[in-house]
């Protein structure tokens, strides 16, 4: 077995390492970093828009190209998130809320190496896992059925509660009011449609990119605007800028968060279905938990990027493991690789690992390679991205703005998508002058719709029958994990921290 | 230069309306003067996506144009193919449209705001993709004779996986369920991955699954093929039988892809996308090409495309009333 592992190791890197994958390898990252770093073109738009480049590259190079175009928009997306406030995609929502902190206090050197760094660890570790363990994890994705699903984003849900560092009551409002934004769409049992108001253009519902651009992006800007201190604030912000690299204390300080966060993304990746995006909250939320001053998360702590970034990481790589070795995609951008095999004519599932092992294992050769290529990339890129921060404000928001407007534009080439991006952002205004935060409804929207359809799945299989939720041992395990973390979050002694906490934020 | 004359023949052409054929061929020769927009109303990466970006790069090499396909996804294909209906009919915007595009939609949608029939000029078919009945492994049925008379012996006690309400795959199952007369409940997923996961993991038992997304676990043996939805059996599957010769006579579900164009597109330019279409979708490479993607090259005329159309739009629209699908 071992021996196996081995040689078909060597078979991949025999493949990746050919100067002409290397070239492709290297060619994808680069490529992918620069389209990441635009605000609102996140990793789904990229490949899409990219994807028609490699029709005429064999499947190896195509494949090889595809993904590294993947990491590198993923990492440009962390870039974004951390230097202005805008998550390129749903998991890095919370790298926005201490990367961007980071940056404000002329942290962004220190934000963007631990991510990188990060990254690179929980890539490492994820493609050895893929090596290692790829086929019977996708045997354990696939006891996941409906009621699973339901338990797992039942407890991520419950968790979001301790992202917040403001009130309970508004936290539990805005996740509420996450869960009603998620429902806009056509239900996916009925085929009704609901809250589209008629425009066809909200008949699959809101799209991700369209709210968190909104909420985050387009709502930081006015705040921004409407700030006569802005000059004053900027020209500390620039002076303040000190190290780009992050000190001992700072590794010393992210090593544990970086591990952990790789332990959670890799667990969580495996399942089709809201991985990295589960991961990386639930990454955040253990370093929160675990921190001796949870009051820190939320101003500018570096577990508190290092975590989501190792989780979100490891998940990505983890995610090939159900698309290579049963062909189920987890979510858009795996659906357009299995869609760029296709086209290479090689049909997606168990079989492509014994059918074209250079293939398989080539990949999973260059998923480190290309991890590897990122950080020797993106490291000396930081200064050039801290260097971005100096731009002026009266050039960089109409610059960010226009970004913005063709990122969210490019996801369904719909121009409806922009005014419900406007829209959003005025009401991200109005959160942020409420003092209610964004990341728990994020969250909320984005597992509501997945919550409510495996709920609804579960009952339709089980005839209505609510028990099935306990009877099952993997369902059962999160509900009791659910119970747990409420109840720690009722007993008296968390609520005095909490109260802390709410204390030291309202002094701020 | 040499457009000039053409141009003047053209003005001749529209001032003089005796002289008709003179304009036709000035502009079947003409055409296409730029870029053709292929919409395709689906995202890219899936399989019409897949089959229309090879179809269209092979249209541009043949017309000296370039053919950009243009996504536009959502909404169960309505989206896109009302951009195509309301598109300027001058040859340089084309549609993939399918049978779900072009009859699914129109029969299970309360409302859809086009007309498959009226709001487009159709060229051709270009291929065909099968669908295949699987079962998971530990349902105890070999066939369909079996599997029917196993779900009768349970009625309402066993689960199919479809890839959404209004697919296909669920269309397909209905009909064979209104058709053997068995209750076998519908459990509808967010596509064909998410409904092809369910059944490998015996969350349901049986998927009436597009040929591209089941065949890999069926050669696999880790879903049972039973049979297949089109007249004739499938090359990649000899041995599995289809619906009609296993007892239900007639049965017949696929979903085919062709080229439309939007209503009043001139007669010469349809007359030349039929004849480049052909060609292309007849191309043994290209035939080799589609059966990769688990689709097969098919061809037909206008007329047979509109005979189609409506012949499947009555089909559908009684299961889509049996089964009490309305999407709104």
């Amino acid at each position: 077995m071992e021996a196996d592992i081995i040689s078909n190791l060597a078979l991949g890197f025999s493949t990746a390492v050919s100067p002409v994958n290397l070239f492709y390898c290297f060619i994808g990252v680069l490529v992918g970093t620069l389209i990441g770093v635009l605000p609102g073109i996140g990793p789904v738009a990229a490949v899409a828009m990219l994807l028609p480049l490699t029709f005429n590259l064999d499947a190896v190079g195509a494949i090889i190209m595809l993904s590294g175009i993947y990491y590198g928009t993923q990492y440009g997306g962390s870039t974004t998130a951390i230097l202005v406030n805008l998550p390129g995609e749903s998991a890095s929502v919370v790298t926005c809320m201490d990367g961007y902190a980071m940056a404000r206090q002329g942290r962004a050197g220190p934000a963007l190496a631990i991510a990188a760094i990060g990254s690179f660890f929980a890539g490492t570790v994820g493609t050895i896992l893929v090596a290692l363990l790829g086929p019977p994890l996708a045997e354990i994705a696939l006891k996941f059925g409906a009621p699973e699903y339901f338990s797992l984003m039942v407890m991520a849900l419950i968790a979001a509660a301790v992202l917040a560092h403001g009130s309970m009551l508004k936290t539990i409002c805005m996740i509420v009011l996450g869960l009603l934004v998620g429902i806009v769409g056509t239900d996916v049992n009925s085929g009704m449609s609901r809250f589209t108001f008629g425009a066809s253009g909200l008949a699959d519902g809101l799209s991700f990119v369209v709210v968190a651009m909104g909420l985050f992006g387009f709502a930081e800007i006015l705040s921004n605007l409407q700030d006569k201190a802005d000059t004053a604030s900027r020209d500390i912000l620039n002076q303040k800028i000190t190290g780009l690299m992050p000190t001992v204390t700072d590794m010393k300080a992210a090593f544990g968060a970086i591990v952990r966060g790789t332990a959670i993304g890799a667990f969580f990746g495996t399942l089709p279905g809201g991985g990295p995006t589960i991961s990386a909250f639930s990454a955040y939320a253990v370093e929160k938990k675990l921190a001796k001053d949870p009051s820190r998360f939320g101003k500018g702590a570096i577990e508190g990027v290092a975590a989501p970034e190792s989780a979100n990481n490891a998940a990505v790589q983890c995610a090939f493991i159900t698309t290579l070795t049963l062909g189920i995609p987890h979510g858009a951008t795996m659906a357009l690789l299995l869609g760029a095999l296709t086209i290479q004519g090689i049909a997606p599932g168990p079989q492509v690992m014994t059918q074209r092992p250079d293939l398989f294992w080539g990949l999973i050769a260059s998923m480190w390679i290309g991890n590897a290529m990122l950080v020797i990339l993106n490291l000396p890129l930081v200064g050039l991205w801290i260097k971005l921060l100096k731009v002026p404000y009266r050039f960089l928001f109409p610059a960010i703005m226009v970004f913005m407007a063709i990122g969210v534009y490019s996801v369904n080439n719909l121009d409806l998508d922009i005014y419900m991006t406007i829209l959003f952002g005025i009401l991200g205004y109005i959160f942020l002058k409420l003092k209610c935060e964004p990341a728990p409804l994020i969250l909320a929207f984005v597992l509501g719709p997945l919550m409510e359809e495996n709920l609804r799945r579960a009952l339709l299989i089980s005839r209505g029958d609510p028990t099935v939720f306990i009877t099952r041992p993997i369902s059962a395990a999160f509900l009791v994990a659910t119970a747990l973390l409420l109840t720690f979050m009722i007993i008296p002694s968390f609520r005095k921290k909490r109260e802390e906490a709410v204390a030291d934020s309202e002094a701020l | 230069m040499q457009t000039k004359p053409k141009m003047k023949a053209l003005f001749a052409g529209v001032i003089t309306s005796a002289v008709l054929a003179l304009p036709m061929t000035t502009v079947a020769q003409t055409y296409p003067t730029k870029p053709i927009r292929l919409i395709v109303a689906f995202p890219a990466g899936g399989s019409t996506d897949i089959i229309a970006r090879l179809v269209g790069q092979r249209l541009g090499e043949k017309l000296g144009q370039q053919v950009i396909v243009d996504n536009r996804g959502g909404a169960g294909g309505t989206i896109g193919t009302e951009i195509a209906a309301k598109a300027t009919p001058d040859g340089h915007t084309l549609t993939m449209g399918t049978t779900s595009t072009h009859v699914i939609a129109p029969a299970a949608y309360a409302k859809v705001n086009y007309d498959p029939v009226k709001d487009f000029e159709p060229i051709t078919l270009v291929a065909s993709t099968p669908y295949l009945l699987v079962l998971h492994p530990g349902v105890k049925a070999n066939n369909l004779k079996e599997f029917v008379a196993l779900a009768k012996s349970q009625p309402g006690k066993m689960n199919y996986a479809s890839a959404g309400t209004g697919s296909t795959t669920q269309l397909a199952m209905e009909m064979l369920k209104g058709a053997a007369g068995v209750d076998i409940v519908h459990v509808p997923y967010n596509g064909n991955g998410p409904a092809g996961a369910a059944t490998l993991g015996g969350q349901v038992q049986a998927l009436f699954g597009s040929m591209p997304a089941v065949l890999p676990h069926a050669q696999a043996g880790r879903l049972r093929p039973i049979a297949v939805g089109t007249s004739r059996r499938s090359p990649a599957l000899p041995n599995v039988p289809t619906v009609a010769e296993s007892g239900y006579p007639g049965f017949e579900v696929s979903l085919w892809l062709g080229f439309f164009a939007p209503k009043g597109t001139p007669k010469p330019i349809l007359t030349r996308l039929q004849k480049e279409l052909t060609d292309i979708a007849n191309n043994a490479e290209m035939k080799a090409q589609f059966e990769k993607n688990g689709a097969s090259g098919v061809t037909n005329t206008p007329a047979e495309m509109n005979t189609l159309m409506k012949t499947e739009l009555e089909k559908y629209g009684k299961v889509v009333k049996a089964a009490g699908i309305s999407l709104k």
